[in-house]
């Protein structure tokens, strides 16, 4: 995980990025498509873990494009694009979390069906660490996706956790903790076969 | 430097975010500690397992073709209202070539 500097919000929007929306503001597309680039792998990566699933995310993160477009398009002024647009994504996605829903089951058994033999301690493993990490509370599992998965700045993560820099580092840190515990609880349980050799705790 | 303040340090020292002069503290600990260096350790090895079991599912082959798509029907209007003639043809092209 990086920290950078940051301005009021938490965020930190380049000089280039700031360019990019005031081109896309005169109507260049070119503009668009940079920051489209420049910012779809984190709105997708955010969604997706926040979702679980592929298809709601990508909704999501399509959806969330277009309204911070929209409304970087028809704002006069300097525009806060990077701040409405995780804004708009995780209010979107806790709209979607509120709807009701099938519960889909995470796609374990084709990963062992499809391993080679010799990963069996590997696939063994990334279960067991998904399952500890699926008994965590939903901020941990978070904050851990956002920081430690996909190496978001804290910037980023604060607000899209919608808490300071300061709690979102707290907060990682003791999400931390509660994982390699929950692991060690897990590892401990496991019979005597399945236990991990060289226990981290 | 202490075992409490060492470990309040851990998280910073495996961020690569802790000044210097205290990375270098906490080094000196590390090395004559008998527990701490098992903490960080523990530490490291949580995460790596984390980003080992974790790795993020890709989003499907067309979807940044869909999204662009969408952006390019929907925000039609604005792009045209500069004075380039062919605009839709010139900003389809950066997604197209970027298949994730």
């Amino acid at each position: 995980m990086a920290f950078r500097a940051e301005n009021r919000h938490g965020l930190s929007e380049s000089p280039y990025e700031a360019r990019l929306v005031a081109r896309f503001q005169a109507g260049e597309a070119e503009a668009l498509a940079s920051l489209f680039e420049m910012h779809v792998d984190r709105v997708y990566a955010y969604a997706r873990h926040l979702l679980n699933s592929r298809e709601d995310a990508e909704e999501v993160a399509s959806e969330a494009f277009l309204r911070a477009f929209e409304r970087a398009a028809g704002y006069r002024g300097d525009s806060e694009f990077r701040g409405w647009l995780f804004g708009i994504t995780r209010n979107l996605c806790l709209d979607r979390l509120r709807q009701p829903r099938l519960m889909l089951l995470e796609p374990e058994a084709a990963e062992c069906a499809a391993g080679d033999p010799g990963d069996t301690d590997r696939i063994d493993t990334a279960v067991v660490v998904r399952r500890a990490l699926a008994d965590l509370s939903d901020e941990h599992q978070l904050v851990l996706k956002l920081c430690d998965v996909e190496q978001w700045d804290a910037a980023d993560a604060a607000f899209m956790l919608d808490k300071s820099v300061q709690a979102t580092k707290s907060l990682l840190y003791r999400a931390r903790r509660a994982l390699r515990r929950r692991l060690a609880e897990l590892w401990d349980d496991a019979p005597r076969g399945q236990a991990r050799d060289g226990g981290d705790e | 430097m202490r075992c409490e303040e060492a470990g309040a340090l851990l998280d910073l020292y495996l961020d690569g975010c802790l000044p210097l002069e205290l990375s270098t503290k906490l080094d000196r600990h590390l090395l004559r500690c008998a527990a701490c260096p098992g903490e960080l350790r523990s530490l490291e090895q949580t995460i790596a397992l984390l980003r080992e079991a974790s790795s993020p599912e890709q989003p499907s082959p067309s979807f940044r073709e869909r999204a662009a798509a969408r952006l390019q029907s929907q925000l039609a209007g604005h792009l045209r209202s500069t004075s380039k003639d062919d605009v839709g043809r010139q900003w389809i092209l950066p997604f197209t070539g970027t298949e994730g």
